[in-house]
């Protein structure tokens, strides 16, 4: 299946989800859903057997947005389908994809920590990649957090 | 991964050297001698590089995530450069995309060793690994060569490389990749006869081809299952469309499959590396680069020895990146090979986990420094002295 052929069968499948469908890069397909909506989506990519899952992207908009973004990627040979789903940053939630791609738990335990969004049914929230120490409820990852450098000289 | 319901013991492997010289922690719940359930625990060397990015310019950035692996440095600064120049619509010269590919390849020659060494070291059978490793020094002492270092080559700069080849060194590397293929045939040899090695290869921990689709491995782990999956052939980058790579797959799907992917991708590395040295294009190594990149974001994959390397790079139209999100090929093949451990012996733990060539350091990204301070922790500036005097 050619990138081409591969990229119109993602944008038929996610077609009746799609609030705006972009194609920023070449090869690249980028389409905006309601959280409500990705496990659908995610389902229908998988059943499709569309590629693979190759990460989900965090991005924090800004305290002024008020929003997270969640870019789920899916590779497929040259061709890459993004999945992007905004959450605001007041109460951040987003469905697990993990009943549908087990695998997706590690990707999931990063955004729960580094961001501090909720993935609502996912089988692990342990920590992954912070220390055991880390304070609760500090988020790296987020742009309202400053790195405070312990040594940094007044 | 989950842990299964009346497990008799969990067992803990880790943090200190799980299976490789690196920090992680794994736990296995056993009924007896068999693995019911798996877990890990990361972030042993979490270095906060993606956080880092942040405040630093895409130059800046560059440098640090080059350091983001120390064994595959190459592959991680290609993918940012080649996501960098895109976003700021402008193009390496041919020159100096084909020498990326060349150290690339270099780079891969050198990591597939490595990985042989250790997997022979886990297999008990360390002769094997000696001479992998001794081997190995042929293709650092060309990188030292062509760059300055064994490691970290620091070969990219955003708009091109900042090293050429001259004859000298063509000749050297030609005769470099003949003693290894001479060498690479005989280990071949030796991973698919050696009787002792074979029983703990042969028929260990096996992923079928759809298990390893629907789990998602990528690089040589997918390719010993049969998938063909290769980003240098998928979605050729940089020189790749120029010297392309023939695809290596085996459809076993078990350790001995992803030692004999890996020793015949070595032979694949070889015949592009000359392939790049016979038409080698002539021009500039560079191209000037802009200083603010565009507004907009990329995504960059590149094939890293250990299967696809992802970045998502977004720009606000500053010199500094937005947001730049790093997945390492180890990161989906820990899970892909966590969900297989079910069901094996414990015995056998270390072996299928070294047979997807994991990296921690580059799954976490940390970094500590030890030295004439008394913290670990370093200001920028502490540094860039402590720099300026190591290389008075």
């Amino acid at each position: 299946m050619s990138a081409e052929t591969a990229l119109q069968t993602a944008s038929e499948l996610l077609e009746q989800w799609a609030k705006e469908a972009t194609t920023p890069e070449p090869f690249r397909l980028d389409v905006v859903i309601e959280p409500d909506d990705l496990l659908a989506a995610v389902k229908a990519l998988r059943d499709a057997s569309w590629g693979y899952l190759s990460t989900i992207t965090g991005v924090d908009l800004g305290v002024e947005a008020g929003e997270f973004e969640l870019l789920y990627h899916f590779s497929n040979g040259a061709a890459l389908a993004t999945l992007r789903v905004r959450t605001p940053r007041d109460n951040p939630s987003v469905p697990s994809v993990c009943g549908i791609i087990p695998t997706a738990t590690l990707y999931e335990r990063e955004i729960i920590e580094m961001f501090g969004i909720s993935v609502e049914g996912t089988p692990n929230t342990d920590r992954l990649f912070l220390p055991d120490d880390w304070p609760d409820g500090v988020y790296p990852l987020r742009k309202d957090y400053i790195y405070d450098d312990p040594t940094a000289q007044a | 991964m989950q842990s299964q319901q009346g497990n008799k013991f969990t067992i803990p492997i880790g943090p200190q050297h799980p299976a490789l010289k690196e920090p992680e922690h794994f736990e296995f719940n056993v009924d007896g001698e068999l693995v019911t359930g798996a877990s890990v625990r990361l972030g042993y060397v979490h270095r906060g590089i993606e956080k880092g990015t942040e405040n630093r310019s895409f130059v800046q950035s560059m440098y640090l995530l080059e350091r983001v692996c120390g064994i595959c440095s190459h592959v991680h600064a290609t993918a940012f450069c080649l996501g960098v120049e895109r976003l700021a619509e402008i193009e390496a010269p041919p020159r100096a995309q084909a020498i990326r590919v060349l150290v690339a390849e270099l780079e891969r020659i050198h990591s597939h060793m490595l990985w042989l060494g250790v997997g022979a070291h886990e297999a008990g059978f360390d002769t094997l690994f000696m001479y992998s490793w001794r081997d190995r020094e042929t293709v650092l002492n060309l990188l030292e060569d062509i760059t300055g270092n064994r490691i970290n080559y620091s070969t990219n700069v955003l708009g091109g490389v900042k090293c050429d080849i001259d004859r000298e060194q063509a000749a050297a590397i030609r005769q470099g990749l003949d003693f290894l293929e001479e060498r690479t045939t005989h280990y071949l040899d030796v991973v698919t006869s050696d009787m002792m090695f074979l029983r703990r290869t042969r028929g260990v921990g096996v992923m079928t081809y759809d298990e390893s689709q629907r789990l998602g491995a990528v690089g040589p782990t997918a390719r010993a299952s049969g998938v063909a999956r290769d980003l240098r052939v998928d979605a050729a980058y940089a020189a790749y469309d120029k010297y392309p790579v023939n695809l290596v797959t085996e459809t076993a799907g078990d350790l001995e499959a992803r030692f004999v992917v890996r020793i015949k991708e070595l032979f694949e590395s070889f015949r592009v590396i000359r392939a790049v040295l016979d038409d080698l294009p002539e021009g500039d190594l560079t191209t000037r680069m802009p200083r603010r990149v565009k507004e907009g974001d990329t995504i960059s994959r590149v094939e890293a020895p250990r299967g696809e390397l992802f970045y998502y790079i977004k720009s606000n139209g500053t010199d500094t990146a937005e947001r730049v999100k790093v997945r390492t090929p180890t990161l989906p093949n820990m899970a892909s090979v966590l969900t297989l451990a079910v069901g094996h012996q414990l015995a056998d733990m270390p072996m299928i986990l070294v047979g997807i060539d994991p990296c921690f350091s580059c799954n976490d990204r940390m970094v500590s420094v030890k030295g004439t301070l008394d913290s670990q922790c370093w200001t920028w500036e502490q540094l860039r002295q402590y720099g300026i005097e190591y290389y008075r």
